[in-house]
């Protein structure tokens, strides 16, 4: 296995060492992709590349031994796939942010995407506890026929009591640059506050789901729309007069919202109360736009 | 003729022409969102409403079209210009709100270029024409405030104001609420507006377009509300 070139390239405006960088290179050998470089350092690292699925797709799963997140942390990501290749980057376990009275946390992923490659980026979710900042940002620079979907869930982290922690702010800002342009700004800033409109709106859990791919039209996008309608399997019986409505705010359902993007592509903004209910939602939409078959996450 | 009053800025009467909700851009047709909020009960009242306007501005308004007036208002190079109405149409996931800011930020900058032109604004009508440029009516109103040396807080302040403005107008038609009403949540919100306008000032670039989910959701929604008075 040979070595990416560089390690990912420092960030404009942190300029502290990074606790922990890990870099990607997957490309198309023959009938499925395989992971042609790689680098890490600190607190982060991949296992070692699997096939989980048919059609030559690699999963990563990025490792931090480190733990949780503190004050003032900054991790660099960078992935890159090559012509023709496909790949999946999970990681081992969800994303604790703690407090971080110094600084806030940050995570800066770089996505660079040739011809005809599709990345599929699905961490864990991001749990932020009492007094937690974390700046999320990624860059995507991708040619005009390649895919890019990724999902996210943040959630707060829960009391002994039961009761969500009250993190400050969780920021996820995604550039995604198609052939040169500026396509899509996804600047997600949660600040849990109290009120029925704005903000979380009385909700706890956050999920959002970005898709930039050439097949992506408005039909598509109708065909989410019917998905996210309906139960799904694995949602509790919510039948009944008080049935908790999907499609108030304020109330226990999850309450979504797709729409198509300037290029081709969609956005999926999800608000519940649960992680499940909510990672069911993203991994059935990213199986929709697959054509079938639901991404496979194996966790160790 | 008598001669114009030495204490009145040129600028002033130029700026309250595009924050009348008179200004024909088309923004009596849309809600951003407003309109999902009222079907689903949410919004009912004066009260209710003034409170989605206040979170409006607080959790939209305050890094879109405040932050995007006050870049345009202090930019040193018009490249900063181009580059905020870049990450204005990027920014806006909701196809609507997206089609929105380019109909109106179009309408806007014609209104401007055949009344107020100067050669920042004649050239962003230009790139819009050109198609490098989606247009959006913060960016517009604030070259007009900059050719006439207005105040970057003032101009964010009438960009402000001609939003909400035109929102309580469409609010009064679609709750319904009364006029003195809408009077009401008009000067309700503008404590929120200058702190909006003072945000503004303070934030870096790249928090353009950090949005509320809620909001954004709302906004998305709206696409699939079967009987619809508005556009967004």
């Amino acid at each position: 296995m040979t070595i990416v070139d560089a390690p990912p390239a420092p960030i404009a405006g942190v300029d502290r060492a990074a606790m922990g960088s890990v870099a990607l290179r997957v490309e198309r050998r023959g009938d499925r992709s395989v992971v042609a470089g790689q680098w890490h350092e600190g607190s982060l690292r991949t296992l070692r590349p699997l096939y989980l699925e048919p059609g030559g797709l690699v999963t990563s799963v990025i490792v931090n031994p480190g733990g949780g997140y503190l004050g003032g942390d900054a991790y660099r990501q960078r992935f890159e796939v090559g012509r023709a290749a496909s790949a999946l980057v999970t990681t081992q376990s969800a994303t604790r942010i703690y407090r971080t009275p110094t600084a806030p946390a940050t995570q800066h992923t770089t996505v660079v995407l040739d011809a005809d490659a599709t990345l599929e980026l699905v961490p864990d979710q991001v749990i932020a506890y009492a007094d937690a900042r974390y700046d999320q940002r990624t860059r995507v620079e991708m040619a005009a026929d390649a895919g890019y979907v990724a999902a996210e869930i943040v959630t707060p982290g829960w009391a002994p009591d039961g009761t969500p922690f009250r993190y400050e702010w969780v920021r996820s800002r995604t550039e995604v640059v198609v052939a040169g342009r500026l396509e899509v700004l996804d600047n997600l800033l949660l600040a849990p506050r109290d009120g029925v409109v704005g903000g979380l709106e009385g909700h706890t859990h956050v999920g959002s789901l970005l898709a930039v791919a050439p097949g992506i039209d408005q039909a598509r996008v109708d065909a989410v729309a019917a998905l996210l309608e309906g139960p799904l399997p694995g949602d509790p019986d919510r039948r009944g007069p008080d049935r908790p409505g999907p499609d108030r705010p304020g109330r226990r359902g999850v309450r979504w919202g797709v729409s198509r993007l300037g290029c081709p592509g969609l956005a999926v903004r999800l608000l519940g109360f649960d992680t499940d209910s909510l990672q069911r939602r993203l991994l059935a939409v990213m199986a929709l736009l697959r054509g079938g078959s639901p991404p496979v996450l194996r966790k160790y | 003729m008598p001669p114009t009053p030495t204490d009145l800025p040129a600028y002033l009467l130029p700026l309250l022409q595009f924050a009348d909700s008179a200004l024909p851009t088309g923004a009596f047709s849309h809600s951003f969102g407003l309109e999902t909020y009222v079907a689903e009960g949410v919004v009912h009242d004066r009260d209710s409403c003034a409170a989605w306007l206040d979170a409006y501005v607080r959790d939209q308004l305050t890094t879109t079209d405040a932050l995007a007036a006050h870049l345009t208002a202090t930019a040193s190079a018009i490249e900063t210009v181009w580059e905020v109405d870049d990450l204005l149409r990027a920014q806006a996931l909701p196809r609507q709100v997206r089609d929105a800011g380019a109909h109106l930020g179009r309408r806007t900058v014609a209104i401007a270029a055949a009344n107020h032109p100067s050669p920042w604004l004649l050239a962003y009508a230009e790139r819009i024409e050109a198609g490098l440029a989606a247009g959006h009516p913060a960016i517009a109103t604030a070259l007009v405030g900059r050719a006439l040396g207005a105040p970057a807080s003032t101009v964010v302040a009438i960009v402000l104001h001609a939003a909400v403005t035109s929102l309580t107008q469409n609010a009064v038609r679609a709750v319904p609420l009364g006029q003195d009403a809408g009077q009401y949540v008009l000067a309700h919100v503008q404590p929120r507006v200058a702190q909006a306008a003072a945000a503004a000032s303070e934030l870096p670039i790249e928090a353009l377009g950090a949005v509320a989910p809620g909001l954004e959701i709302a906004q998305m929604r709206h696409e699939r509300q079967r009987a619809r008075l508005f556009m967004s």
